[in-house]
């Protein structure tokens, strides 16, 4: 896609499998992406985000010594980061929901699950430039809103000051 | 009540304009696209699968190590399929979900039920079409075992 907008954007790769990282550069490269960094894991990833301006990670779930989660929450919450809006995509081939909440809370902002294909990757990259996500500060959270819809059936408690004119706004 | 406060998109950087946004979420959906990115992957095929063939060795030499075990499996399992080693990554998962699950009863993982697993994971890896074929078989089986095992520490 020369002369996209696509090729201004800055995507950082955090991977720890190398022929994954490969295929994700690809991808990227077969849209018109140009600038890609990569990192085999977060604490390497940090120090790319603290050299070079990044627009969207792509992160890997597992990993060592710093995994996904503990990544996604040093951008969202560290007072070092240059970007605590960062777009995260979280890659991950964890179904448990235990991992996934916890990735969820860390702030991150879309979910990919492996096996990855292309129109997986594009949709979610599509999704975070098209309909970027409100972000939400409280004492216990910052990142995108977790509440992607509004439900109107919904039951349970009513957590925020604002929550009524929520109801009515969304 | 929490103290909540909401940043909508326009009160923070955004990496393209709006405009942009609309061509680029257009592009990305395009026929023309979505048949690039599926070259790509079909293209990188050979390469993913000796990085699958990799992990496959690293498994056979974690056998008896549930953790290891479950760190390889876990490997296979997120990019097998990719690779186009469909049962391999199938069998790969349910050998996760066995320890998973096995961990989560508090119970130690059946070292029979894991050398099995990693056996079927060697030989669909190794198969070709036909065999591969009837791992979807053994991945079955193995599932169900898996199942059985795992009722049978049920309080």
């Amino acid at each position: 896609m020369p002369g996209s907008a696509l090729e201004r954007l800055s995507v950082l790769i955090v991977e720890d499998n190398q022929h994954m990282r490969s295929l994700l550069r690809s991808l990227l490269n077969s849209i018109g992406i140009r600038e890609i960094h990569e990192a085999g894991h977060g604490s390497a990833a940090l120090a790319v985000l603290h050299d070079k301006k990044c627009d969207l990670v792509l992160s890997d779930l597992a990993m060592k010594p710093i995994d996904g989660i503990d990544f996604t929450r040093e951008i969202r919450q560290s007072p070092k980061s240059a970007n605590p809006f960062l777009p995260v995509i979280m890659i991950t081939g964890h179904t448990e929901k235990h991992r996934v909440e916890a990735a969820r809370d860390a702030g991150v902002t879309e979910f990919l699950a492996k096996p990855i294909t292309a129109q997986s990757l594009y949709a979610r990259i599509a999704q975070i430039v098209e309909n970027p996500r409100a972000f939400v500060r409280c004492t216990s959270y910052f990142g995108p809103d977790r509440r992607r819809k509004a439900q109107e059936d919904y039951a349970g408690p009513w957590r925020r000051h604002d929550d009524v004119k929520d109801v009515h706004v969304r | 009540m929490t103290d909540v406060r909401i940043i909508a998109p326009d009160a923070y950087p955004q990496p393209v304009s709006r405009s942009e946004a609309a061509r680029i979420s257009r592009a990305l959906k395009s026929p023309d696209a979505l048949a690039q990115g599926a070259r790509v992957i079909r293209q990188a095929g050979p390469i993913l699968r000796m990085g699958v063939e990799d992990y496959v060795r690293e498994l056979e030499q974690a056998a008896g190590d549930p953790a290891s075990v479950f760190d390889k499996a876990h490997e296979i399992r997120g990019f097998a399929e990719t690779a186009g080693l469909r049962a391999t990554g199938r069998i790969a998962d349910g050998l996760c979900r066995y320890i998973e699950e096995a961990s989560k009863r508090g119970v130690a993982a059946d070292p029979a039920v894991m050398a099995l697993h990693v056996s079927a994971i060697v030989r669909a890896t190794n198969a070709k079409d036909e065999a591969g074929r009837m791992s979807d078989v053994v991945a079955g089986e193995l599932a169900a075992l898996a199942a059985h095992k795992l009722a049978e520490t049920a309080p």
